[in-house]
């Protein structure tokens, strides 16, 4: 039959050009900023952006780190900081309650589950939690605030949970019978077997942490405690103010705007590290949330 | 248990075995696991739940929670009356419905294409550099999107130029933004969602690909009738789950994307941004009242959806 075989080819050749397409589309602005973040300032304001570097100079991360290179690197730490603590604390709170909800004999294990739902049901919104953050728990202006809000997510736990119930209740009734309490169990037995969870649940804390900016944004004042992404949206902000023409010229003028070039050399700073990691991390998402998606 | 009948001393104490305390103690290991997770939730969750009166006052620091005026329901009235609320909902609304439209059908249909993809090498390149923008914050997003549409260096302006149009000075333009937000909602989540489609067709009976071929179905109709009837039930847990988040606006992505730039503020203000806001102009009360509106709206949708979806799901709700 020729006509079926032009439909398939034609299906084919369609499916290459527009897979291929949409993958330039979501690795073009990527190029896009580097480039420009290694272009000499001059020709970016004649020719505007491109993804060619145009006249290749380090000039832009010279400056940088010539004017706020302590800046950076302080929040470069913050936010370092944030994440390696976070997701270590935010893997151990969630694999504890999420073995436990797994184990089949704990009675009220619906109940601590539900408790759990609830909150992603329902909340009291912004106002009240900033509250009671900030007057009673004195999370305004100190790292613990980057850290203790988000170090708990009911997704995560509910991913986990499916894994620990996965397994075997007979490996961990062989424990039992030689004494082991259950900790002991989660700790030697659930956890070696669920390396793939693990680690996917641990990539999307990290993300989580290192791209954060909304913590930052309602409790961080003090310069000296902004992550990575605050700062970033720092400068980038005054632009938008002002490239919307509301602001009088006479104060803008006053105001001086970050050149084009150190705008795209903070972006490449900021995601420096994911650009790095992110070919080699990605095939564990797509494992873990393969078999996450398979089990539900 | 029966109380008035009167049972063996034995048995009675098999059932006070079975007690609450008896439970905690025996499975004290666990439950002490799970505490810590319990507490965030306490702190972060529970406890808010009592500044919801602030809804219903006029809060003032002095006075505390409980003891500021009482008002009913004058913050609500207030921010229908005053044409935000209206506004605010119906951009929430209007982003979030074509950022789920758009989110099925260009996941969807990149699933189904990377599935008609035989190069392995093609294949793994070009799934890795859609999973990119899955890995970046909505601020480098907005960096992006201002290399795009700057008006003087942007990317955009100068196809206009190439094209022989007059450029446009798009941040002071607020027409465009709500489409620009929703693709780029679209931009960031579609390789991530298109792997969860992956998943679903990696599951498909292979035998039924191989008889429709037999019967001389061409590829177009086997993914027509075969891989998208497939996938619709993913299709609508997935969108029964969005559903649900309606009312919720992305406030990282609206900020991330036009910061608080106030000419374009009308069109792409959200209820999330708004309470933001209103915390610092209009107060506790009201913005808290907001707030709670959005909650309830949103318990009220993801229940039905819920309720759905155990329709669809074989008796298995979202959660």
């Amino acid at each position: 039959m020729v006509e079926k075989s032009f439909v398939d080819k034609l299906v084919t050749t369609l499916a290459y050009a527009l897979v291929g397409c949409f993958a330039i589309a979501c690795l073009y602005p990527l190029v896009m900023v580097v480039s420009v973040s290694f272009s000499s300032e001059r020709e970016i304001a004649r020719h505007g952006y491109s993804i060619i570097p145009q006249a290749l100079s380090l000039d832009t991360y010279r400056y940088i780190f010539a004017n706020s290179g302590a800046r950076i690197l302080r929040s470069y730490g913050v936010t370092i900081f944030v994440t390696v603590a976070g997701t270590i604390g935010a893997l151990l709170i969630t694999s504890m309650i999420a073995y436990a909800i797994s184990i089949r004999k704990l009675k009220y294990r619906n109940v601590l589950a539900f408790v759990c739902n609830f909150t992603i049901i329902f909340s009291a919104g912004l106002i009240p939690w900033y509250i009671v953050s900030v007057n009673y728990y004195g999370l305004k202006n100190s790292t613990i605030a980057l850290i203790l809000p988000s170090i708990f997510s009911v997704w995560n736990m509910f991913l986990m949970r499916t894994y620990f119930a996965a397994i075997s209740p007979s490996l961990y009734e062989a424990a039992e019978i030689d004494g082991a309490n259950h900790f002991t169990i989660f700790w030697r037995v659930a956890l070696p077997l669920s390396k793939t969870p693990l680690l996917t649940v641990g990539l999307m804390y990290a993300l989580q942490y290192w791209n954060d900016w909304w913590n930052a944004l309602i409790f961080i004042n003090d310069k000296d405690l902004f992550p990575l992404q605050y700062y970033l949206y720092n400068i980038l902000s005054n632009v938008n103010a002002i490239s919307s023409g509301r602001i009088p010229s006479g104060a803008a003028s006053g105001i001086t705007l970050p050149a084009e070039t150190v705008k795209m050399a903070v972006t490449v700073i900021t995601i420096g590290p994911i650009i790095f990691l992110y070919p080699f991390i990605q095939k564990y998402f797509v494992q873990g949330v393969m078999t996450g998606a398979l089990k539900e | 248990m029966n109380s008035n009948v009167e049972q063996p001393p034995s048995l009675v104490r098999e059932i006070k075995k079975k007690g609450f305390l008896y439970e905690i103690k025996k499975h004290r290991i666990l439950y002490l696991m799970s505490v810590p997770a319990l507490i965030v939730l306490i702190m972060f969750s529970y406890i808010p739940f009592a500044g919801i009166w602030m809804a219903f006052t006029d809060f003032n620091v002095v006075d505390g929670i409980y003891g500021s005026k009482f008002v009913g329901l004058d913050n609500f009235k207030f921010f229908f009356e005053n044409g935000m609320g209206w506004k605010v909902t119906y951009n929430t609304l209007f982003i979030n419905f074509f950022g789920i439209i758009l989110g099925i059908i260009v996941p969807v249909t990149l699933a189904i294409l990377l599935h008609e993809v035989r190069g392995v090498a093609f294949k793994k390149m070009t799934q890795s550099m859609m999973f990119f923008p899955y890995f970046i914050s909505w601020i480098v997003v907005g960096a992006i999107i201002y290399g795009i549409f700057s008006t003087d260096v942007g990317i955009a302006n100068q196809l206009l130029k190439a094209l022989g149009a007059d450029p446009i000075r798009w941040y002071s333009e607020p027409k465009y933004w709500k489409a620009i937000i929703i693709i780029a909602s679209v931009w960031k989540w579609s390789g991530y969602s298109s792997i969860i489609y992956l998943a679903a067709m990696a599951n498909f009976d292979e035998s039924l690909y191989e008889s429709a071929k037999v019967d001389g179905a061409n590829k177009l109709q086997r993914i027509l009738f075969l891989t998208v009837p497939m996938l619709k039930p993913t299709m609508i847990i997935l969108t029964l789950m969005s559903v649900g988040r309606i009312f919720y606006g992305d406030f990282g992505m609206i900020y991330g994307i036009v910061g608080n730039n106030p000419v374009l503020a009308d069109e792409v203000t959200v209820i999330d941004t708004y309470v933001y806001q209103s915390m610092r102009t209009l107060g506790f009360s009201y913005s808290t009242a907001i707030g709670l509106l959005q909650s309830v709206m949103g318990l009220i949708l993801v229940t039905l959806a819920n309720r759905s979806a155990k329709k669809f799901n074989d008796g298995e709700g979202l959660f």
